[in-house]
């Protein structure tokens, strides 16, 4: 048993963690291979993150001890861990935008002279060898801001390896990459695989679990459930340790009768997207497919007033409207779900009723002042309608989950009873039972005779969901697809993927 | 949260702690008092609300300029010397008037709340301040008012003790007429614009200046008693005016003392720079030799003044209801009796 | 069992959003027993409303000050408001001979326009409030100088003095009008959709956007309310001290900011209460006062005050990380 231990590169026996009065973790193990692309999965809150947060030093376990290649081990803080060989890359990625790739890759690890001057020449030099090494194509005095968002990610991996990390964490890599770009980290993890590096691979996409990760550990309501060889497990299996529970389709698609045309766009151009064409029909679901940055979220940011369009026309019910500002869109009957929840979705720090009741109150508060019990009542119908998760909705909408934080967000707009309701990234970071709850409420409002857009990265639920997909290629519509030719299969991922990058499918 | 009551507990005891360092004289005040009661007969002329205590309030301009800090801490040996002596009860301990009527009228509230029987007060302002007199002397209190006047002072105010700032303004204009017989071009470097001080004096100045076409006025910064202000008007001066420039007169000395600074270090120690006060700085450079002169206003006297007027009605004895208190030309020659 | 730890842990949930919003007032309750303890003379009908009646004037301004924080800026442009303000009120009503009321109007006309002007600065060029409050504030004092031309002009109207020195009931005019306000911006900040555009601005701009809410209009609107509010503040300034001058109110937006920041209104943005907001005010009222009654040295009066404040803002810090 103990010369077993050693071939591990980290442990984590019996750890738990209490915050206030709810227990985040009980008693957890966890056990990573040298080489290993380890798993963590369960939904929000299962205690995932705060046994990361543990090992690199940003929370203390309760009880319970860790060792790193076979040495007792508990980092101080991030600092600690990675002096140890233990980074951590973030869900959201923060670094210094106005720094270089090689002055964030030496952060606080810096060459200098004599203790205080940088010496920027040498650690210029010595990140350019760096990334040609991993074939990263910019010079190590581009500034951060210039790079996209993989990019981004791809300087932290490349800072993590540089500074000799055996054991990297990935939070959410993908959860803003696109496809092109994911393949391109799969190859990176596989790289690193092959020089002994361990990855632990936290992710709510099953495809990606199944494609790049050997090993999986899953945690429910902070406790260890379980950990498989990959090969062994089904989707099905990991869902149910996951949920403890049996899900029977995790994309319950609801047909519901198509009517007349709600909404039209024509020539639709501005920046990032040009002549634009569709109409989306009361009771139909469009989704939208295309690469991050094909326009597609950009297209749906003007119809909503969020940014303008330079030419064009939109008609809602046959009639063509001019909208000016997201206020314009709200009164007309629009709606957005913004795929930036925290920036564009919430006030964080205020209660769920007055964000839920936020772009309602001119309607249905015409009085001087607010009818508070009304608007109580109000709210707390339509939150319960959208299963909303909360002890009460006069709760911050901080210390919600972000399965029920999206679930404000859409409730705070089904409130408004809009005619068309875009959707962008709906269940980006959102756990599996939430999602399908989701998609069951779009299912909901279509079948009321709303009109539906939703934007997403993911081809399943992309795929199980449209009555009709769009998909955007550099700022166009690169093709539509039927739901028809995706249930006789004539259509499959593999031709959306090839008209996204705006080849022929083959 | 616990972390919150500690935060809660830590900035009470803080309080409570500094509250107390103020707190401590208090028993030694009430020992007095009741001594001074046992001895004392049931009615002395100097309790004026009858409430069998002399009680003394001491409303101060502010806490920070030169001029006031020696007149502050003349107040404080003084009453205390006076209720250790058992003449007075208590005292109210120098009350911050912030250079602000709106301020002083708070503290008179306070001195109200506390019964005093007199109130020494350094009015901010001629017109502003007023209200804090009036409001003393309605609820009964007799009002002693140092260094300047408030509009209603004359009548209803006990006493004024103060200098006449019109005179001082003279005294300025004179020691420049004295020092550049041939006249010249000259600056007047201003107080904070609409105090009672810098219009006085002001007033003084133009009043001599104005029978002396040989000297011209090339500026009148408004440079707010600040000698670094002053300081800058009168080096963008010299390099306006050059040597056409023969002198500096500023409304205190704070201010002429900067100005000479500024002219001194420019290498133009000719230029006469003259002020109003006698703080220990410009006094100090009289006595180097770096400073020709400066008006010195006794606001230790003014306030000594005071507080004979309050001795004397303590005792029913008669008193000057205006003593003037001169303002004094200290020069190389006379320096040394008013340096610390 | 289970039924009996969920309600205690809901009673622990709700007095732990009490203590978040009004923990303050425990602080208030506190300090004036201890200094009614130490001087009795503290405890008195006649010192509370002498207290009441003082702290009218940084109550007017700490209220707009606290919309302008709410919305994550701030307005330092409210003393030289009351200078203006007050300069204005001299011009009309002494040297032009105006009726009071008409003078009064003019002059909140004048401080609201000016606070609008902040306001349209701000959301339109999207500049920042410092600076832009910093800036008008400059050409706010410089106006009041050019108007009274830096003398103080004497207001002798007991019509106009009565504003301050009057009873209605038996009750200071400044304290009704406190009152009044109180109520008004209660109502305004927290059952008003201006107020919620007020927190969602400062919560989350972007999303308050994305929610239909105009930055504009709201930002626009805190800021005029901040001017008419520092105009009313005025006119309580000058019925008290009976002249009207330019150099007054020099640092008030101090005070102001303190009650702000000790009503637990947030300078992240988006938290903010107006009966915590009336309790600053009062700390602020307290400790002057307090400590003048009980004797403490002037010398030290503002390091407590400096003290206070500081503990105050580590206590607001604190139950941010706990709502978090």
């Amino acid at each position: 048993m103990v010369s077993n231990e050693n071939e591990y590169v980290l442990v984590c026996k019996d750890i738990s963690k209490a915050f206030g009065g709810t227990q985040a973790l009980k008693s957890v193990q966890l056990k990573i291979k040298p080489g290993e692309v380890h798993a963590l999965m369960g939904e929000n809150g299962a205690g995932k993150s705060t046994l990361m947060k543990i090992v690199i030093g940003l929370y203390k376990q309760d009880s319970g001890s860790m060792t790193f290649e076979g040495k007792p081990y508990q980092a101080k803080g991030p600092v600690d861990a990675i002096k140890a060989g233990i980074a951590m890359i973030h869900q959201e990625l923060n670094p210094e935008p106005h720094l270089s790739i090689a002055d964030n890759i030496f952060l606080k690890r810096e060459d200098t002279v004599c203790g205080i001057f940088l010496n920027k020449k040498k650690q210029n030099d010595r990140a350019n060898e760096i990334l040609r090494q991993f074939s990263f194509p910019y010079e190590s005095t581009t500034l951060i801001k210039e790079l996209t968002l993989a990019q981004v990610q791809m300087i932290e991996i490349i800072k993590a390896v540089s500074s000799d990390a055996r054991l990297i964490i990935m939070d959410e890599p993908t959860s803003s990459l696109d496809s092109e770009e994911t393949a391109h980290l799969f190859r990176v993890i596989n790289d690193l695989k092959s020089k002994g590096v361990a990855i632990i691979y936290i992710s709510h996409r099953m495809n990606e679990i199944f494609e790049i990760c050997d090993q999986v550990s899953v945690f429910r309501d902070g406790m260890y459930i379980g950990s498989k060889p990959i090969a062994d497990v089904s989707r099905h299996d990991l869902i149910e340790m996951m949920v403890g529970r049996k899900v029977e389709n995790v994309f319950p698609k609801i047909d519901c009768e198509i009517g007349d045309v709600v909404f039209e766009a024509r020539g639709l151009t501005g920046k990032g997207f040009s002549n634009i064409n569709f109409k989306v029909r009361a009771g139909e679901i469009l989704g939208i497919s295309g690469l991050v940055g094909s326009g597609r979220s950009e297209t749906m940011r003007a119809i909503f007033g969020l940014d303008s369009y330079e030419s064009g026309k939109i008609f809602l019910n046959g009639k063509e409207i001019r909208i000016k500002s997201p206020a314009d869109a709200i009164a007309k009957g629009i709606c957005m779900v913004n795929e930036d929840r925290k920036n564009f979705g919430l006030c964080l720090l205020r209660s769920l009723r007055e964000n839920i009741s936020l772009p309602n109150l001119p309607k249905h508060q015409p009085h001087l002042l607010i009818d508070q019990a009304r608007e109580k009542r109000e709210c707390e119908d339509v939150a319960k309608k959208l299963t909303v998760k909360a002890a009460s909705i006069e709760h911050t909408a901080y210390s919600l989950s972000g399965g029920n934080q999206q679930k404000v967000v859409i409730s705070k707009w089904i409130m408004a009873n809009p005619k068309l309701l875009i959707l962008d990234e709906p269940t980006r970071g959102v756990d599996v039972g939430a999602k399908a709850e989701i998609h069951a409420l779009m299912c909901q409002f279509a079948a009321k005779g709303m009109a539906v857009i939703m934007i997403s990265s993911e081809l399943p639920e992309v795929m199980s969901m449209s009555d009709r997909i769009l998909v955007y290629h550099e700022g166009r519509i690169g093709g539509e697809i039927l739901r028809s030719e995706i249930l006789s299969e004539s259509v499959t991922e593999k031709d959306i993927l090839a008209k996204a990058f705006g080849g022929v499918s083959g | 949260m616990s972390k919150k009551f500690i935060v809660c507990l830590l900035i009470f005891v803080l309080a409570l702690g500094l509250v107390a360092c103020g707190q401590t004289e208090k028993p030694a005040a009430d020992d007095a008092a009741t001594e001074s009661k046992a001895d004392a007969p049931a009615a002395r002329v100097g309790d004026v609300n009858g409430d069998g205590k002399i009680v003394v309030g001491y409303i101060s301009k502010n806490l920070t300029d030169p001029f006031h800090a020696p007149i502050n801490s003349y107040a404080e040996t003084t009453l205390e010397q006076m209720k250790k002596d058992g003449v007075i009860d208590s005292w109210t301990g120098i009350l911050d008037g912030e250079t602000d009527p709106n301020k002083q009228i708070d503290r008179a509230d306070e001195c109200i709340t506390k019964s005093a029987d007199y109130v020494i007060i350094l009015p901010a302002e001629a017109e502003a301040s007023d209200p804090a007199v009036t409001k003393l002397v309605d609820a009964g209190i007799k009002v002693i008012v140092v260094n300047s006047k408030t509009v209603s002072t004359d009548e209803k105010a006990i006493a004024y003790c103060g200098s006449n700032d019109v005179e001082a303004g003279r005294m300025l204009a004179n020691w420049v007429l004295e020092n550049v017989p041939n006249g010249g071009k000259y600056v007047h470097c201003t107080g904070v614009l609409g105090n009672s001080a810098q219009l006085e004096r002001g007033q003084g100045i133009k009043e001599i200046m104005d029978k002396h076409p040989e000297f011209e006025m090339v500026g009148e910064p408004d440079t707010q008693w600040s000698g670094d202000k002053c300081a800058n008007a009168t080096t963008d001066a010299i390099a306006q005016y050059g040597s056409e420039l023969v002198a500096i007169i500023a409304d205190n000395d704070d201010m002429s003392s900067a100005a000479q600074r500024a002219a001194n270090d420019a290498g133009r120690s000719d230029i006469i720079c003259i002020g109003v006060d006698g703080n220990q700085n410009p006094l100090q450079m009289v006595k180097n030799g770096e400073l020709g002169a400066t008006v010195l206003q006794d606001g230790v006297g003014q306030l000594t003044a005071g507080i004979e007027v309050i001795k004397a009605s303590i005792e029913g004895r008669e008193f000057d209801k205006e003593p003037v208190i001169p303002f004094v030309l200290v020069t190389s020659e006379n320096v040394g009796q008013y340096l610390d | 069992m289970i039924e009996n730890i969920k309600i205690s842990r809901k009673n622990n949930d709700a007095l732990k959003r009490f203590m978040g919003n009004y923990g303050i007032g425990v602080v208030l309750i506190i300090m004036m027993v201890a200094i009614g303890i130490m001087e009795p003379s503290f405890a008195t009908k006649n010192n509370f409303i002498n207290v009441a009646a003082q702290v009218s004037i940084n109550g007017m301004i700490a209220y707009g000050m606290c919309l302008a924080i709410t919305t994550g800026g701030i307005d330092l442009s409210v003393g030289a408001q009351l200078a203006l303000t007050s300069c204005v009120l001299g011009q009309t009503i002494t040297n032009m001979n105006m009726n009071i009321w008409l003078s009064c109007l003019i002059a909140l006309a004048v401080s609201t326009a000016f606070g609008c002007l902040n306001g349209i600065l701000i959301a339109k060029f999207n500049m920042f409030p410092f600076v832009v409050t910093l800036s008008t504030q400059l050409v706010i004092r410089g106006l009041s100088q050019v108007i009274s031309s830096g003398k103080a002009i004497s207001l002798t109207s007991m019509e106009f003095k009565g504003i301050y020195s009057n009873k209605l009931l038996s009750i200071p005019v400044p304290i009704v009008m406190l009152f009044v306000v109180t109520i008004v911006m209660y109502l305004l900040l927290h059952w008003t959709v201006f107020g919620r555009y007020i927190f969602a601005v400062g919560g989350n701009v972007n999303a308050a956007i994305a929610s239909g809410v105009s930055e504009f209009k709201t930002k626009v609107g805190v800021y005029t309310v901040s001017g008419l509010l520092a105009g009313v503040a005025a006119i309580i300034f000058t019925a008290k001290t009976g002249s009207a001058q330019s150099n007054i109110g020099i640092g008030y937006e101090t005070d102001a900011v303190a009650a702000c920041v000790l009503g637990g209104t947030s300078f992240a943005g988006g938290i903010a209460t107006i009966p915590g907001v009336l309790m600053g005010i009062f700390i602020i009222g307290f400790i002057y006062n307090g400590m003048n009654l009980i004797g403490v040295s002037s010398y030290y009066q503002s390091i407590v005050k400096g003290c206070v404040i500081i503990g105050a803002v580590l206590l607001d810090m604190l139950m941010n990380k706990k709502n978090q």
